[in-house]
């Protein structure tokens, strides 16, 4: 499927080969072993994953992409406890984990901030959940809240915020808890394109500047390529382990290199195996001609 | 219309302030106005005809007083009979015959003139028996030293006046029972005015009768509006909250947990449907007479609805924002106290305003059982001697708190659920001030702690 014109996505530069070479032999942050997940509906068993495996470095920053009902949702539910496997282990730093925990945090698709509690009161949530005093709870959270940036609305409440800033709260609520992995299910798909791509850049300055390992859940194949250092691409029907590809752009990114050619390359490769048929429905689309020809529309 | 311009009538969109204003004035203005022509213009329906000067006639035993309503057909006739009577004394006069025995019936001729007097301010209510008075009256009348406004006597009746006063004067300018005439006085004709039926009162009417209602002090041991209003707020208020206090926590669990849903609701949703009133007289064998009868039925009437509407109400909280409390760390207790409760609060407060709403409508009946109480004691009464203008001041009454205390609590929302995005800019500030000594006492100490930490950091 690769056009000639693209250098192949598995060739690396050599910086950027020894960049992962060190990321492997990182401690391993996250590893999923034969995760398998069915659900029983009344038209029988529907195997949503089956046996997905694989590893999470420390500070690695891992997107999972697929096909719509590849099961990715479920996947990251599974990882950070919300749901519970069919079969299969979960370990975090080498100990297996059961149901949710402040170990493993997350950022939903869906505004989930306490509308009840401002800004600052949300992100103090976790470590006052934790026992932790007002004092030391309320002097962290403005730390993270001037990491992301909304020191001037830490009194605000959620509903008086734009959707870029309360994911931004929810991204400091989470980190504020301090997880050693975090999980995010596709946050920034309910923003707006500038936002998003405003959000993506904020997301790299964070992961820059916080010791955290994530997990990060999306359908946006540029999102992908531009935030990972691998990306896990998932199958759908049922979902597992299509390929796990390490990105060769190399770090610090930007959104230059959307043009260049091991972007272009490795967006290509995820789109073919995402949308292997996409090809087939455009030729099945009926040829109905309901004006006359217009050659500046073409 | 211009597309820039506000249609009255555009589809699912909001009118500009000023028109809602106007509309909602309307919407008071628009039935108080149709209540207003029904009763003020006299061509429209007035099937009826109120009685301002009655007559009693004889060998009849209907007696019709003043402000007595009798339709608007019957009327002539009765008028005309009044008339044939005192045609038959005229002949009988004219006769010559020797008349007796007349004194009795003509004391009560004389007291005819009663309710004139007392609507013309010239006799206090409850003096219709002072005859001197009414004597002296009669005397005004022909003389023409008084005239009545209300209502004004017609020709014949005055001719009567004069008539029947000329044959009292030549006995005697004073009353005195004996020195009343013996002969057989002249009736008044019966006069009055087309009037709705007294189901329909008209609105100064309630408004009078209403004002007297409620500052006169009541007979007997009866007790005063005032006191009926409390008491029937104190019922509703004792049901609802015992509904509240106990219906609250179930409802939560139910929506919580499914076990507390399976265990508490089937049985509560089958339970609502035993209509609270069939428990009135069980209710009354149990609790006996008293208060407690009527606040424990409006406590069944409010109690299965609310758990119901609770769980209801817990289980719509955002799924997610428990998921988001789950993976931040928190325990399932923890999930309770500091995400379903505070989640759930605004929902409950508006759920609360609307089974209080429900609960108004338990007390009418919770008073009529046992020892009927209250303000629907007092309607019920009324309402039998068909005395609808002192029975709608008591129904407007309820209504108004109903509804003023149910704007009040709306408008309480936004003070007390900010974040929850519908309070106004006043409610906001009005917070600000209410909360400011705490918020900066707060602050400062703050301050203090921030230049002095503790010794652990």
């Amino acid at each position: 499927m690769s056009s000639p014109l693209l250098p192949d996505y598995r060739t690396q530069s050599p910086e950027v080969a020894a960049r992962f070479e060190r990321l492997r032999a990182r401690e391993v942050a996250l590893s999923v072993r034969g995760l398998t997940k069915n659900f029983e509906t009344p038209r029988g068993i529907i195997t949503a994953l089956n046996d997905v495996s694989f590893e999470v470095h420390k500070r690695e920053l891992l997107s999972v992409i697929g096909p719509s009902g590849c099961g990715k949702s479920t996947l990251v539910r599974i990882l950070a406890g919300l749901e519970t496997a069919t079969s299969g282990e979960v370990r975090v730093y080498d100990q297996p984990v059961s149901g949710a925990g402040p170990d493993r945090g997350m950022v939903f698709q869906s505004y989930t901030l306490f509308p009840w509690l401002t800004v600052k009161q949300n992100v103090m949530f976790g470590p006052k959940i934790a026992g932790r005093s007002n004092y030391h709870a309320e002097s962290e959270a403005r730390q993270w809240i001037e990491l992301v940036g909304l020191t001037k609305f830490e009194n605000s409440y959620p509903h008086q915020l734009s959707g870029g800033m309360k994911q931004r709260v929810a991204i400091a609520r989470a980190l504020a808890n301090q997880p050693r992995v975090l999980f995010m299910d596709e946050p920034f798909g309910a923003l707006d394109a500038q936002t998003r791509c405003q959000m993506q850049s904020y997301l790299l300055e964070i992961w820059k500047n916080v010791d955290i390992t994530i997990v990060f859940i999306t359908h946006d194949l540029d999102e992908a390529v531009y935030l990972s250092d691998r990306i896990l691409v998932l199958d759908a029907n049922p979902g597992r382990v299509r390929e796990l590809i390490e990105v060769p752009v190399p770090r610090p990114r930007s959104f230059q290199q959307f043009v260049e050619p091991e972007f272009i390359s490795t967006r290509h490769h995820i789109d073919s195996l995402i949308h292997p048929t996409q090809s087939h429905v455009r030729e099945e689309f009926p040829v109905l001609k309901f004006t006359k020809d217009d050659p500046d529309v073409v | 219309m211009s597309s820039t311009g506000h249609q009255w009538f555009a589809v699912r969109r909001d009118l500009p302030p000023g028109r809602r204003l106007t509309l909602t004035i309307l919407s008071f203005v628009l039935p108080l106005g149709i209540w207003c022509f029904f009763s003020y213009v006299p061509w429209i329906w007035h099937p009826d005809v109120r009685i301002e000067l009655s007559a009693d006639r004889e060998d009849v035993t209907t007696v019709f007083t003043a402000g007595d309503h009798v339709s608007r057909d019957y009327f002539p006739t009765f008028v005309q009979a009044v008339r044939d009577e005192n045609a038959a004394v005229m002949a009988l006069r004219d006769s010559g015959a020797a008349e007796s025995g007349a004194k009795r019936k003509n004391q009560k001729l004389l007291r005819q003139l009663a309710p004139l007097a007392i609507a013309n301010g010239w006799l206090p209510r409850g003096e219709e028996q002072n005859d001197a008075a009414l004597y002296t009256l009669w005397r005004d009348l022909a003389t023409g030293a008084k005239v009545s406004a209300k209502p004004v006597l017609t020709e014949e009746n005055l001719k009567i006046v004069r008539d029947n006063w000329e044959k009292m004067s030549a006995i005697s300018p004073e009353f005195s029972f004996k020195t009343l005439p013996e002969t057989t006085l002249l009736k008044l004709l019966p006069q009055g005015k087309p009037a709705n039926p007294a189901y329909l009162p008209e609105p100064h009417q309630v408004i009078i009768t209403g004002y007297h209602d409620f500052t006169a002090e009541p007979a007997n041991d009866a007790p005063s509006m005032g006191e009926r209003y409390r008491s029937s707020l104190r019922i509703i208020l004792l049901g609802f909250l015992w509904a509240c206090a106990i219906g609250i926590p179930i409802g939560i669990l139910c929506g919580v947990f499914d076990f507390f849903s399976k265990l508490f609701e089937p049985f509560i949703d089958f339970f609502r449907y035993m209509p609270a009133p069939t428990f009135s007289t069980l209710l009354v064998a149990v609790l006996l007479a008293g208060d407690a009868p009527k606040i424990a039925l409006i406590f069944i009437g409010t109690f299965f609805q609310l758990v119901l509407v609770v769980s209801k109400t817990t289980r719509l909280l955002e799924p997610s924002l428990l998921e988001a409390a789950q993976t931040l760390g928190a325990k399932p207790r923890q999930l309770l106290a500091h995400v379903v409760l505070p989640g759930i609060l605004p929902n409950l407060y508006n759920d609360l305003r609307i089974l209080l709403g429900w609960a108004w409508t338990w007390l009418v009946i919770a008073e009529l059982i046992g020892v009927k109480s209250g303000l629907t004691e007092f309607i019920e009464t009324q309402g039998r001697f068909r005395n609808f203008d002192r029975v709608y001041p008591v129904i407007i009454l309820i209504g108004l708190t109903g509804f003023i205390s149910d704007q009040f609590l709306a408008w309480l929302h936004g003070l007390l659920f900010p974040w929850a995005g519908k309070s106004d800019r006043f409610s906001r500030n009005l917070v600000r001030s209410i909360t400011w000594p705490v918020r900066t006492l707060a602050a400062a100490i703050r301050k203090r702690l921030a230049g002095s930490p503790p010794a652990s950091v």
